[in-house]
């Protein structure tokens, strides 16, 4: 079984989490004490990654260390659709997604851990950058919905959508709100309700997907 | 001006064990900058003027800006052996800390916040519960409260009713006892210690004393981290941001006896940092 | 008197189900469209205890707080507490509600008690909304082409041809929100890259 080690509240883990719910595959979780025990930063994890960073995956002799190689690696192994179209075009598109996802991270991502579990950063740098990449997501997904597509690379959800997903859908958590790009709430809520989609802490469940039960 | 009462407790500033393996925290408590770090192998926590009492207990550094009214409370399990002690790891919210110990309290939200872990629909009915604020001790007190959950606990197997007591020993503590799945008879301690920094932002200490010989370290605490981030969106969200305690702006129910409880025993001690009389 | 409409966003950003964060000056409000379409915008706050009702969900008729479960009516009556599931809630227990009104694929806002109509605009298409953290002036300023104040309007080139354009300015903590219509001749895609680069016009203009 793929092994992945974990933590609850690392968007980046959450990616790979979440893209395994998605495709159906199971994972053993194994958790690391990020926060407060700073664990991936001992000597006996550098034995696993010198870089000191989670998540990592591990497959046999296979170990990664970088989240959107791992939604690659599992797509390819499991579902092969989820990578998109197979012209240089659709790849590149969803190569250049994935990049943006570094950006996520590096802005709402780290603000998120700025105000949540106390990082250092200049905060309003944070925000501010969060806000840029925001509004471009915002000019690409508005495009997309001209052209009558719901995803961010072809007609169905792929690793690019999967890889961005997270750090947005988070960025309230670092002072960031999503209330002034609708076409990035009309794509997150998408996303968590796909059939098999998984939250994490800060994303609530969607009720409203299941009708009002009748009280016992 | 902050209220004697309010500066004459007993506040959590940091884990022991991050101060005593060299760590220095420079941080804030009710607005003023504070600093708390090793001197002469001592733990000492350095107000802007002077240094302040400090109390070793429960995994974390308390501290008193003020003159101590009393000592801090005590939890008699966290001494029994065998029980696993889990420093869970501070989270910064952006609320009052008077919300953070509100949401605590509260166990009606547990099937559209904890959904599927600690409630779900259509197990959302809250019993009655008893509610008392005891004279002897001067803390606030729910029993007999309990609650249908899918997975109680990081030890549970499945779903059962879970039986809990609530306890606020201080403005910013919080203490809840949970049925036990590992050993029936014997409680669980769940802790929440709240830092204030100022009326609107907190740190939040959440601590545990459990019987569990079987789950590691690390899955305990994410488990207790993943309650607790659950919530934190919650309480970023929550208007006004200071704890309404007067009536008329907020309409509590029944399940919401140990709010109102611990609501007028605030109001009662003077104990309004971070929160509003007025009805906005 | 006339009514004081204010544009909150487009109507296609709020499907059936749906709620989302609008405002009408200060007043921070939950816009939701019930699974039939009908339109409510509430005081963006649950009476029980205070959480933004535009972080619920919609079932039905009805909208949900996230927080204890809450159910209002499109009437703004709570009608279920699940905690209390026998219980029929009181009557105090509602929520303060505006008026809100889907025009020319607008949602509009007023206070309660509105009579008349929004401004028409009929013969222009919704495009999007954009966010600026700038002022009406330094749009203005940015683009002479238009003229206005709560509503800016005026012909602007796109891709060599002239088309009409409406802005509706609505006020912001940190700046402003447009809502852009255009005549149904323009490219949709031109519209919006036109947005962006007025946004930077105008934001640069403010920063230098």
């Amino acid at each position: 079984m793929i092994v992945l080690y974990d933590y609850v509240l690392s968007a980046s883990a959450y990616k790979v989490r979440l893209m395994a719910a998605l495709l159906g595959v199971k994972l053993q979780l194994e958790a690391v004490d990020f926060h407060p025990g700073r664990a991936h930063k001992s000597a006996a994890f550098a034995a696993l990654n010198p870089a000191g960073t989670l998540p990592v995956l591990v497959d046999g002799d296979l170990i990664l260390t970088e989240s959107t190689a791992m939604l690659v690696y599992l797509a390819r192994t499991s579902c092969a659709k989820w990578l998109g179209g197979d012209t240089a075009k659709a790849q590149a598109q969803v190569q250049q997604w994935l990049a943006f996802s570094g950006r996520l991270a590096a802005s709402l991502g780290m603000a998120r851990l700025h105000d949540m579990l106390l990082y250092p950063g200049d905060i309003n740098a944070l925000r501010h950058q969060g806000h840029a990449a925001l509004r471009e997501l915002e000019a690409a997904l508005t495009e997309r919905r001209f052209a009558e597509q719901d995803w961010l690379a072809g007609d169905t959800p792929t690793i690019a959508d999967i890889a961005c997903f997270p750090n947005v859908v988070l960025s309230q958590d670092g002072g960031v709100s999503l209330d002034d790009y609708p076409a990035v709430r009309l794509w997150q809520r998408r996303i968590r309700s796909l059939d098999r989609f998984i939250e994490m802490p800060g994303i609530h469940r969607l009720h409203e997907l299941r009708a009002a039960p009748v009280q016992v | 001006m902050i209220a004697s009462q309010v500066l004459n407790e007993w506040y959590p500033v940091a884990m022991e064990q991050q101060i005593r393996a060299g760590q220095r925290r420079d941080t804030q408590l009710l607005g003023m900058p504070i600093s708390v770090a090793l001197q002469d192998g001592v733990i000492a926590v350095q107000g802007p003027v002077r240094t302040f009492p400090v109390i070793l207990r429960f995994g974390h550094v308390w501290t008193c800006p003020g003159t101590p009214a009393h000592d801090l409370f005590t939890v008699p399990e966290a001494d029994q052996p065998g029980r696993r002690l889990v420093d869970v790891g501070v989270v910064r919210v952006k609320c009052s800390p008077l919300r953070a110990v509100e949401n605590f309290l509260d166990i009606a939200h547990f099937p559209f916040v904890h959904t599927d872990v600690l409630g779900a629909e259509p197990h959302t009915e809250v019993n009655r519960y008893e509610v008392q604020i005891r004279e002897d001790s001067d803390e606030v007190w729910a029993t007999k409260v309990t609650f249908y959950q899918p997975q109680a606990a990081k030890s549970a197997e499945g779903g059962g009713q879970t039986e809990y007591m609530y306890r606020v020993p201080a403005p910013t503590a919080s203490v809840l006892y949970k049925t036990c799945p590992a050993r029936p008879g014997e409680w669980d301690v769940i802790g929440i210690f709240v830092q204030p920094l100022s009326e609107e932002l907190c740190e939040v200490w959440p601590w545990m004393a459990l019987f569990d010989d079987v789950t590691p370290q690390a899955d305990l605490i994410a488990f207790q981290q993943m309650i607790f981030v659950q919530d934190r969106s919650i309480l970023e969200n929550q208007l006004p941001r200071l704890l309404p305690l007067d009536p008329g702006m907020e309409i509590p129910t029944q399940a919401d006896l140990t709010s109102i409880a611990y609501r007028r025993w605030l109001k009662k001690r003077g104990l309004t940092y971070g929160a509003q009389m007025v009805a906005a | 008197m006339t009514t004081p409409w204010i544009a909150t966003g487009l109507s296609d950003d709020l499907p059936c189900g749906g709620v989302m964060a609008g405002r009408w000056q200060d007043t921070q409000l939950a816009i939701w469209r019930s699974a039939s379409g009908q339109l409510s915008a509430w005081k963006d706050r649950c009476p029980h205890r205070g959480m933004r009702l535009s972080h619920g969900f919609v079932r039905g008729e009805t909208l949900s707080c996230i927080y204890h479960g809450w159910v209002y009516g499109l009437d703004g009556a709570c009608k279920h507490i699940p905690a209390h599931p026998a219980l029929t809630p009181p009557a105090a227990i509602r929520v303060e509600a505006f008026v809100c009104v889907a025009q020319d694929g607008i949602l509009w806002l007023a206070p309660a008690g509105a009579l008349d109509a929004p401004p028409s605009l009929s013969g222009l298409r919704a495009v999007r909304s954009i966010s600026l953290t700038c002022g009406v002036e330094a749009v203005l300023a940015a683009e002479p082409d238009l003229s206005g104040h709560d509503m800016l309007r005026g012909a602007v080139n796109l891709a060599g041809q002239m088309h009409d354009i409406c802005l509706l300015a609505q006020a912001k903590p940190d700046g402003i929100t447009l809502h852009a219509l255009s005549d149904p001749r323009a490219d949709p895609v031109h519209v919006s890259r036109w947005l962006e680069a007025l946004r930077r016009r105008a934001e640069e203009r403010v920063a230098a």
